[in-house]
């Protein structure tokens, strides 16, 4: 599913450059339940953003389903990112003033045919609220919802135009322990469910033992790379 | 379940936006809306200006009418003249009448002359009617008869001629005319007044074919008065003035001419500010009675002139050669003689005796020959250059609030960009291209200026409206002129709204989503 290849990325800040990734180089497989963790600045934040088509690597390769990415126009990024990648951020980051349904429609919106018309949005949108439990908060709009509901409103968004890849950046940051775990078991069930790839960058530990493997990172490097049963989330591990 | 309102957001994403972009910051919004709508409202109040002078000049050119000719009586072409065009013509005969003899022909024959003889009679010969010279009209002692009574030099034309051509195909109406010069005597409380002035025996059709006046009180006259030869006058304004002082109605008083008593039954005024009734004109400085009353009182039986308009303005030569021909016919001239008649259009008589404005008979003259066809575009010049101040004015207005309106839709958007940019971010994420965002933030901004037109047009109306009620302006909205207002409304808005899309459109989708 993904393949980094010597990933490197650079910045310039004033006359310093800050070498955020120094040579990353890894496979995730179709399915896996990807944690990636690490101190501020290890570079776990820009690997996300490459991964998620938001950037682009300086040097080195990135492959998602077998296609070179890392070169490709804005355009094109913005195509990759609406068809086959959903992302989950820690602010939730929904349109205030806005129903949850409409803002679950929103990637609709963006689709390289166009918009989808407006009957089936709302179809879609629908199923996709159905699948973290939200049907009836349709309606709502963020302000009237908690802050694991948001969330959840924000996790049936990046799946409503149905990607392969699921990448979550600090999802748990603004919630509570058990809110938390509600949103990492949505995560875990979507896996379990539909086959979904997903990346989920924490710093909390416990978060990270709901995944199948753990990437370690500090200065821009992997310094760990563990694959492990799921400690968390029995019950939808169950069903793997 | 779902409002109108809210079927029509679903209509559309960008209607939606639409929408989102006029209710988030009301009052801000409200405020750069009103830049727009005060600049909509000059446009739309500048093209009414400018559309209504346009308008109202085709309407005086036309009341003037275009589509009016005069036959009169006798044949004054200038034998230079070839006989297919139709239209210019030297003078007038009862103008050249009108003038001392002597002053045209200082060398008339007198009685006694060693020359011609002892018995010449002295008659008053026409410049024309030299006996050295070949000619192709009737002599002056042919012509005789009417001309006792200063009604013109010649009498072919008769009541019969009128009713004939009344039937005839493209007209469509017809009045008969007898004319002279006649003092009026009115005995008022204060003394007698006096006035000389035009008099005109005509009919009743006279008002439907002089479109350009308005009966200022009263009526003019009916069919019974004209059947009775009754002694009934219309008074032109002028007279009215004069004679019975501005502002009195003399409806109803009783006034003198040729010793005989004539009752007033109504004043007639221009209704075209055009032409502006004036004493020594032949309209206003004018009286008016039935012609059966002035064949009567006069012993005549001949008439100087019929007025006929055609139904249509492009048909005035056609209807002019059926007229020529019917009255050849009519008249028994073979094929070989001249007419007896002379048929005159309206247009030449505006350029000779003026009541126009100097350059509208100017781009008259310019066109004669083939006058159907001068595009009254060419003569809206003169309005355009009457109303030019209005319109400068206006379109100064116009271009400062659009200016300052379109300046307020680049604030109030860029203010949106920086609000939402992490939204900016978000959509990029989820898979907005840089185009998205722009078309997003410019049709913002296009919702705002169409809003802001919107109300434009609608306060463009009323200024239309309030010009033409308080200024006396005409003004025309035309719907392509609203549609013009609206699209002056939008391009603000995709000029204005154009660098703050771009500038959200070239943000960086990680900095943009970690914006606070």
């Amino acid at each position: 599913m993904i393949g980094v290849r010597s990933l490197e990325k650079e910045y310039h800040v004033g006359d310093h450059v800050v070498r955020a990734l120094r040579g990353v180089t890894l496979d995730i497989a179709a399915g896996e339940f990807v944690t990636v963790v690490g101190p501020s600045g290890s570079g776990k934040s820009t690997f996300m953003h490459i991964l998620g088509c938001l950037d682009r690597p300086t040097r080195g390769q990135y492959l998602l389903g077998g296609r070179d990415v890392s070169t490709l126009p804005h355009d094109e990024l913005a195509r990759v990112r609406n068809e086959t990648i959903g992302f989950v951020f820690q602010g939730f980051n929904l349109l205030a003033r806005t129903t949850a349904l409409e803002n679950v429609e929103l990637p609709l919106l963006y689709t390289r045919q166009g918009a989808v018309k407006a009957t089936e949005r709302r179809d879609r949108a629908r199923r996709a609220l159905a699948a973290v439990g939200l049907t009836d908060r349709e309606e709502h709009h963020p302000n009237q919802l908690s802050g694991g509901q948001q969330q959840r409103v924000a996790i049936a968004r990046a799946l409503v135009n149905q990607p392969s890849l699921l990448l979550a950046d600090e999802p748990t940051g603004n919630l509570d322990t058990t809110t938390s775990y509600e949103v990492m078991e949505v995560f875990a069930q979507l896996r379990a469910e539909r086959g979904l790839t997903i990346v989920v960058i924490t710093h909390e530990r416990d978060i990270a033992a709901w995944g199948t493997r753990t990437i370690d990172f500090k200065d821009g490097v992997v310094v760990q790379d563990l694959q492990h049963q799921p400690t968390m989330g029995t019950r939808a591990a169950a069903g793997v | 379940m779902a409002s109108p309102l809210q079927r029509l957001r679903a209509l559309h994403p960008s209607i939606d936006i639409g929408f989102k972009a006029l209710t988030r910051n009301r009052l801000q919004t409200g405020l750069t809306m009103l830049g727009i709508t005060v600049g909509v409202a000059t446009v739309l109040a500048m093209m009414a200006v400018g559309a209504g002078a346009q308008q109202s000049i085709e309407q005086q050119v036309r009341a003037a009418g275009l589509n009016q000719l005069t036959i009169k009586a006798g044949n004054w072409k200038p034998k230079t003249e070839d006989v297919g065009g139709s239209v210019a013509h030297q003078g007038d005969a009862e103008d050249t009448m009108r003038l001392p003899v002597d002053e045209l022909m200082p060398e008339l024959p007198q009685a006694g002359d060693p020359f011609y003889g002892a018995d010449v009679r002295p008659i008053r010969l026409h410049p024309e009617d030299d006996p050295m010279e070949k000619h192709d009209h009737p002599l002056a002692w042919q012509r005789l008869g009417d001309l006792e009574a200063g009604l013109g030099a010649s009498a072919t034309l008769s009541f019969d001629d009128a009713e004939a051509i009344r039937e005839l195909e493209g007209v469509q109406y017809v009045a008969c005319g007898v004319h002279g010069n006649a003092r009026v005597h009115y005995a008022s409380p204060a003394g007698e007044k006096r006035w000389f002035t035009r008099m005109h025996g005509t009919d009743l059709h006279l008002l439907d074919i002089k479109r350009t006046w308005t009966l200022r009180t009263g009526r003019f006259f009916t069919e019974d008065e004209q059947e009775e030869k009754a002694q009934v006058m219309v008074l032109g304004s002028v007279v009215a003035e004069k004679v019975f002082g501005v502002g009195v109605d003399p409806v109803g008083q009783e006034i003198a001419m040729w010793n005989q008593t004539f009752r007033i039954v109504g004043v007639v005024t221009s209704a075209s500010w055009v032409v502006r009734p004036a004493a020594g004109d032949d309209e206003f400085d004018a009286v008016y009675m039935p012609y059966t009353t002035t064949h009567r009182l006069l012993n005549l039986t001949k008439l100087n002139d019929i007025t006929v308009t055609a139904a249509s303005t492009g048909e005035v030569s056609v209807v002019a050669k059926r007229l020529e021909a019917l009255l050849r016919q009519r008249h028994g001239i073979t094929v070989e003689m001249p007419d007896d008649f002379t048929i005159v259009t309206e247009a030449t008589r505006a350029i000779t005796t003026g009541g126009l404005p100097p350059n509208v008979a100017a781009a008259i003259a310019g066109n004669v020959k083939e006058l159907e066809r001068v595009t009254l575009e060419q003569l809206a010049g003169t309005l355009e250059r009457a109303s030019g101040t209005m319109r400068w004015l206006l379109a100064a207005v116009a271009a400062v609030s659009l200016l300052v309106g379109g300046i307020g839709i680049m604030n109030i958007t860029l203010l949106s960009v920086t609000e939402r940019t992490k939204e900016i971010g978000l959509r990029m994420a989820v898979g907005a291209r840089g185009r998205d965002v722009t078309r997003q933030f410019l049709t913002e901004a296009v919702a705002i200026s169409l809003a802001g037109g919107a109300v434009g047009v609608v306060l463009g109306l009323i200024a239309s409206y309030l010009i033409s009620s308080m200024l006396n302006w005409a003004t025309l909205v035309s719907p392509s002129s609203v549609l013009v207002a609206f699209g002056v409304s939008a391009a603000v808005g995709v000029l204005f709204g154009w660098y703050p899309a771009r500038r959200a459109a070239e943000l960086d989708p990680i900095d943009a989503l970690r914006h606070e």
